[in-house]
C-alpha cells in the first residue's frame, strides 16, 4: 500500500516533463507511503515516476520503487498487494525468469514481459500500477477488479499524469482547476463522486477493472478486463445445487482470507459486532493467525445502549483469543480531527469518519495492515436494497413505462404540503421505481436529481446531469445494452450495483483515503475477484439472512447465535449527530431537508462540499 | 485507405485554416495506410499544385452546392472514412458517415470549438472516431461541452514552414532597408505584431499593445508599434492610438502576403501578440523560428506555439503591467530566444504522428 504518480510527456511538442512537478505529487502523498520515496526518470527526460512506499512484503530495500527490470526495458510503480505473487513467480521462475529481489512488484515486471497487457487477468490482489515499456515507447495503467486500489490520471494532449490521489495531481500545480459539473452532480446524487468523473474536469479515474494505454499519439480509451455483472452472469450459468453450497462457500471464504494474510509485518483486524469481521477474525484463526490484534472503536454516548459494540467484540476476540484493544472516540476528539479530515479526504464524500478512528487506533498500536469486513453485504446480500429493489421493480414496471405518469404524479405529490406532505424519494418511486438503475438511484440517492437546485446552481445542473447521465451511468454497471453480461437473478444485479456503485465509490474509496492518511494499509477478504467468481454460481440462493449466515458459520467455531442473528445497526455511532452540528457551521439559510434513516448525511454532504470547493 | 475531405479552404485557398489543411493532407497522403484523398473545398484554386495521391475537385463556394456534391460524391464513390474540416460542416460530414457505414474524423481548429454549440454539432462529435484539435486549449474547451470520449480527442498543432528558418531568412536582408525607409522606422526598435485587425474576433489584442505602449516609451523612447494586417477592426484601433497620443509611434502596415512577411518579422526587435483567443497562433512559431523574441498571452492556444513558454514569455493578455514589462525587456534584448526550439513543430514530426493517427485510432 503505496502511493503513486508519474509523468509521461508522450506529444512530439511537449517540453520534457518537469521533475519538481513529479516531486511535489509524489511528496504530497506522504502519508500513504511514510518509509520511503523513490523516482525514477527516463534518460530522455520525457517519462519519470514516483514513489511512496509502505513496506509490508520484502522489506528491505530490494523492494523499493519505482523499480527497473534487469535490462532496463520495464519500469514500474505500484500501489497495492499482489496476494498471489508467490504462486506466480514460481510460475516464472519455471519458464526460465530469474528475480533480483523477493517483493510482489518484480512479479508484476517479469509477468508484463511475458504475458504484456493481458498480465492483469493473472493478478489477485489489490492494485494500482504504471509500467513503463521501452521497448515501444508505451505506458501501461491497470487497476484491480473492484477498485479497491484508486488511480487518477490526466491527459492535457501533450502529456499524461496519473497519481493515487486527485488532491496530489492538483498539488504538481500544472492542471487546471476548473471543477466538473458531472463530478459535483454526482456527488450530491450519490454521497460520493462516481467514476471515471471526479470534482474537476482535467483529472479522470481510471475504472475499476480496467488498464489502459497511452503511446506516442495519447491515452486510449480504458479497456476493460473484468466485469462484476458478467462474473454473476456465468455464474448463473453454473448454478450449484444446493446442497453443496455452504461447504464451497467456506472453502472459497477461507481460502481468500488465507490470501490477505501474506505479508512480512503482522496482520491485524477491524472487529465490530457485526458478523463480517467476526467470521473473519475466526477465519483468519483458521487459516493458521496465532497472533491476532483486534480493534473496536467505542463511544462514550452509547455506554450501556444496544447500540454500544464494544461489548460483543470483546466476546468475539475472547472467543478467537486475539489480542484486543478497544479504542473510545469522543465528540472532543472528532472536532479536533475535523481539519485534518477535510484535508485527508482526497474527494467530497459523505461517510469514512469510523474508518479514520478506527484507522488512527490501529496504527496507534502500531500494526501497518487490518483486514476489514467490507463488502460483506454486497457479496453475501446484506442490505435492504436486496429486497427492496426487485420488489419494487415487479409492482412499478408497468405503470413506470406510461409516458409522463411518473413525472406528472412526483409533480403532483411534491406540491402536497403539511400532514400529506410525502418525502421526495417517496414522490419519485413511481418515475424511477419501475427499473433496477431507477430504483437503485431511489434507494442509495442522497439528493434526488429534482432537489438538486438546494446545493447546486442551475448551469452545474444542467450540464452536470448531461455528462453524467446517472441513469445511464447506474445501467452501464449491470450490463447496459450488452444482453449477454447482464446478470438475470434480481440478486446478480443488485449485488452488481451494489458492489460497482456504492461500494466502489463510497466505501472503498473512503477506506483508501481515511486509511491512508494514518499509512495503515486496509485488507478486504471479502472483496475479491477470485471469491467474487466462487460464489457466484450460487449467489441466486443467498436471500436476506442466508447469506450472512453461511459467513457466520464459516469459521471452525462458528460465531455464537446471538451474534449471527443479530439485526444490522447500520451506521449507528454518534458521528451522526456530531457531523450533523459540524456541518452547521454550513451557509446558513442553505441547508437541506433531511431524509429518513440518514438525518445527518445531507447537511454533512453541504459541509464537505463547501469545505472541498474552498480549500481547492 | 481512401479518404472524402470535405474542406472550406483546400489547395489554392489562403487563410490559416487552408495552410493547415494543406499540411494534413500531404501528411495524410504519404502516410503507408493512404491510397487516395479526394478533397471537395468550398474554397480552392483547381490550379493548385497537389502532393501526390491527392485529388481536389473543383471548388463550390455556394453552400447548398458544396453540400450537394458532398452527398453526390459521398454516396457514389467508396470511402474507407471521411475527414470533415470544420465544425460548421460536422452535422453534415456525420449524416454521411452514418448513410456510408464509415468512421468520421473532425478537426478542431480554434474558437469555432470552444464555446457550446447546438446538439447536431455535439451529436456529430460525440459520433467521430477520431477529433483532432489544433491545440491543448481547443481540446479542453471542446471536451468542456461535449461528451465525446476524450480518448478520441487528439492534438495536432501546426506546423511552421521552413522558410522563416534564421539561416533561410538571412537572404531578407536586402529587403530589409526597403521596408524601414517605406514605414519610416530608421533608429526605431520596432513591436511587431501580426494578424487580421477583425471587429467580430477582436481578440488579438493590439489594442493592448497600443494601450500599454506609453509606459514601453518612458523606458524605450525609441519604440515603435508595427501593426501588420487589414480588416475592419482598424478605425477602432486608430482611434485608440489617438485617444493615447500614440499617432508618432504606431504604423499601420496594412495587408502583408506571404512572400514578404518573412521580411517584416525579421524587422522586429519583439513580436508580440497578447491574444486571447488564438486556436494555436501559427505566427508566433513564425516568429520563434525567425529568432525573434516572442510575447504571447497565457490563456489560449498561443501557450502551445510557445511551448508553455520554452519558446518565448507568456503573459496574462489583461495585465498591461505584465505586457509592458515583457515589451521593455525584448526591447532591451532580456528576453529568450529560441530558434531552434521551433523545431520540434517541424512538418515531419507533423507527418508521423498524422501517420500514427490514421493507422491506429481512425
Amino acid at each position: 500500500m503505496c502511493g503513486i504518480n508519474g509523468l509521461h510527456a508522450y506529444h512530439y511538442a511537449a517540453n520534457p516533463i518537469d521533475r519538481a512537478e513529479l516531486v511535489r505529487t509524489r511528496d504530497h502523498m506522504a502519508a500513504r507511503g511514510p518509509d520511503g520515496s523513490g523516482e525514477w526518470i527516463a534518460q530522455n527526460g520525457r517519462t519519470g515516476f514516483g514513489h511512496r512506499r509502505l513496506s509490508i512484503i520484502d522489506l528491505t530495500s530490494g523492494g523499493a520503487q519505482p523499480m527497473t527490470s534487469a535490462d532496463g526495458q520495464l519500469v514500474v510503480t505500484f500501489n497495492g498487494e499482489i496476494y498471489n505473487y508467490r504462486e506466480l513467480r514460481r510460475d516464472l521462475e519455471g519458464s526460465g525468469h530469474v528475480f533480483q529481489s523477493r517483493s510482489d512488484t518484480e512479479v508484476l515486471l517479469h509477468l508484463y514481459a511475458e504475458q504484456g497487457a493481458a498480465m492483469v487477468r493473472a493478478l489477485r490482489g489489490m492494485f494500482a500500477f504504471a509500467i513503463w515499456d521501452q521497448r515501444n515507447d508505451t505506458l501501461f495503467l491497470a487497476r484491480d477488479p473492484y477498485g479497491i486500489k484508486p488511480l487518477y490520471y490526466a491527459d492535457d494532449g501533450w502529456t499524461f499524469r496519473f497519481a493515487s490521489q486527485v488532491k496530489a495531481l492538483l498539488a504538481g500545480g500544472a492542471l487546471s482547476r476548473d471543477p466538473d459539473p458531472a463530478g459535483l452532480t454526482g456527488f450530491y446524487l450519490f454521497g460520493s463522486v462516481p467514476e471515471p468523473f471526479t470534482c474537476w474536469r482535467a483529472i479522470r479515474s481510471l475504472p475499476a477493472g480496467t488498464t489502459l494505454t497511452v503511446d506516442r499519439t495519447g491515452a486510449s480509451a480504458p479497456n476493460r478486463y473484468h466485469s462484476v455483472a458478467a462474473i454473476y452472469r456465468q455464474g448463473e450459468a453454473a448454478w450449484w445445487p444446493a446442497a453443496d453450497a455452504a461447504g464451497l462457500v467456506r472453502t472459497a471464504l477461507l481460502d481468500s482470507v488465507r490470501c490477505h494474510l501474506v505479508a512480512d509485518v503482522p496482520v491485524g483486524a477491524f472487529l465490530s459486532a457485526g458478523i463480517d469481521s467476526g467470521a473473519l477474525v475466526g477465519l483468519m484463526r483458521d487459516a493458521g493467525a496465532d497472533d491476532i490484534q483486534t480493534i473496536t472503536i467505542g463511544f462514550e454516548e452509547f455506554r450501556g445502549k444496544p447500540e454500544d459494540e464494544t461489548g460483543i467484540a470483546r466476546e468475539l476476540a475472547a472467543r478467537y483469543g486475539t489480542r484486543h484493544t478497544t479504542r473510545m472516540v469522543t465528540r472532543a476528539e472528532f472536532e479536533a480531527d475535523l481539519p485534518r479530515i477535510v484535508e485527508a479526504m482526497d474527494q467530497p464524500s459523505i461517510d469514512g469518519i469510523n474508518t479514520w478512528f478506527v484507522s488512527k487506533a490501529a496504527r496507534e498500536l502500531g500494526l501497518k495492515v487490518a483486514i476489514s469486513g467490507l463488502g460483506g453485504d454486497e457479496l453475501l446480500g446484506g442490505y435492504p436494497s436486496f429486497r427492496d429493489i426487485p420488489r419494487w421493480v415487479r409492482a412499478l414496471f408497468l405503470p413506470a413505462h406510461i409516458p409522463l405518469l411518473g413525472r406528472g404524479v412526483r409533480l403532483a405529490v411534491s406540491r402536497m404540503t403539511g400532514a400529506l406532505a410525502v418525502s421526495p424519494k417517496a414522490a419519485g418511486l413511481l418515475e424511477l421505481g419501475g427499473s433496477a438503475a431507477g430504483a437503485y438511484l431511489l434507494k442509495r440517492g442522497l439528493f434526488m436529481p429534482w432537489e438538486l437546485s438546494q446545493v447546486l446552481d442551475r448551469e452545474t445542473i444542467g450540464e452536470g446531469l448531461r455528462r453524467l447521465d446517472p441513469l445511464r451511468l447506474i445501467g452501464r454497471e449491470i450490463g447496459g445494452r450488452e444482453i449477454g453480461s447482464r446478470p438475470r437473478s434480481a440478486f446478480g444485479r443488485v449485488a452488481t450495483l451494489e458492489s460497482c456503485l456504492y461500494m466502489r465509490n463510497q466505501l472503498l474509496r473512503d477506506t483508501d483515503w481515511a486509511s491512508m492518511a494514518h499509512g495503515l494499509e486496509v485488507r478486504v477478504p471479502l472483496v475479491d475477484s477470485v471469491l467474487l467468481s466462487r460464489l457466484a454460481p450460487c449467489a441466486g440462493r443467498f436471500g436476506q439472512t442466508t447469506g450472512k449466515q453461511v459467513l457466520a458459520s464459516a469459521p471452525t467455531r462458528p460465531l455464537p447465535g446471538a451474534i449471527a442473528s443479530r439485526a444490522k445497526t447500520g451506521f449507528t455511532t454518534p458521528v451522526g449527530g456530531w457531523v450533523r452540528d459540524a456541518a452547521g457551521d454550513c451557509s446558513p439559510g442553505s441547508r437541506p431537508a433531511s431524509i429518513p434513516g440518514r438525518p445527518w448525511a445531507r447537511d454533512w454532504s453541504v459541509y464537505v462540499g463547501e469545505r472541498m470547493q474552498v480549500a481547492h | 485507405m481512401n479518404l472524402l475531405a470535405l474542406l472550406t479552404d483546400g489547395f489554392g485557398a489562403d487563410g490559416g485554416i487552408a495552410a493547415y489543411n494543406r499540411n494534413l493532407m500531404t501528411a495524410v497522403a504519404q502516410s503507408a495506410a493512404a491510397n487516395e484523398i479526394v478533397v471537395l473545398p468550398r474554397f480552392g484554386d483547381r490550379a493548385a499544385a497537389l502532393p501526390p495521391r491527392v485529388v481536389q475537385l473543383p471548388a463550390a463556394p455556394g453552400r447548398a452546392a458544396w453540400i450537394a456534391r458532398a452527398i453526390a460524391i459521398a454516396t457514389r464513390r467508396r470511402f474507407d472514412a471521411i475527414f470533415c474540416g470544420h465544425l460548421n460542416a460536422a452535422p453534415l460530414a456525420a449524416w454521411l458517415a452514418r448513410l456510408t457505414s464509415r468512421p468520421l474524423w473532425i478537426q478542431a481548429h480554434g474558437v469555432e470549438a470552444w464555446s457550446p454549440r447546438g446538439s447536431m454539432a455535439r451529436h456529430a462529435l460525440e459520433q467521430a472516431r477520431l477529433v483532432t484539435a489544433v491545440s491543448r486549449h481547443t481540446r479542453a474547451r471542446l471536451l468542456g461541452w461535449s461528451n465525446i470520449d476524450p480518448s478520441r480527442v487528439r492534438v495536432l498543432p501546426n506546423t511552421v514552414d521552413a522558410v522563416f528558418a534564421s539561416d533561410t531568412m538571412a537572404r531578407a536582408g536586402d529587403e530589409l532597408a526597403d521596408l524601414i525607409a517605406r514605414h519610416g522606422l530608421q533608429g526605431k526598435r520596432i513591436i511587431l505584431t501580426v494578424g487580421r485587425l477583425s471587429r467580430a474576433e477582436g481578440y488579438k489584442g493590439q489594442d493592448r499593445v497600443i494601450e500599454a505602449l506609453p509606459d514601453v516609451l518612458r523606458r524605450c523612447p525609441d519604440a515603435m508599434y508595427l501593426v501588420v494586417g487589414s480588416g475592419d477592426d482598424a478605425p477602432r484601433l486608430r482611434q485608440i492610438v489617438r485617444q493615447f497620443g500614440m499617432e508618432q509611434n504606431v504604423v499601420f502596415a496594412g495587408y502583408v502576403g506571404a512572400t514578404e512577411l518573412p521580411a517584416y518579422i525579421k524587422l522586429a526587435h519583439v513580436f508580440a501578440m497578447p491574444s486571447s483567443g488564438e486556436g494555436f497562433g501559427i505566427v508566433f512559431l513564425e516568429a520563434v523560428a525567425s529568432g525573434r523574441p516572442v510575447i504571447a498571452g497565457n490563456r489560449d492556444g498561443s501557450r502551445d506555439a510557445l511551448a508553455d513558454g520554452a519558446l518565448g514569455t507568456l503573459i496574462d493578455p489583461d495585465s498591461r503591467a505584465q505586457l509592458a514589462a515583457a515589451m521593455i525587456a525584448g526591447l532591451e534584448g532580456r528576453l529568450t530566444i529560441n530558434p531552434a526550439g521551433a523545431a520540434r513543430f517541424a512538418f515531419a514530426n507533423f507527418a508521423r504522428h498524422v501517420d500514427e493517427l490514421v493507422r491506429h485510432h481512425l
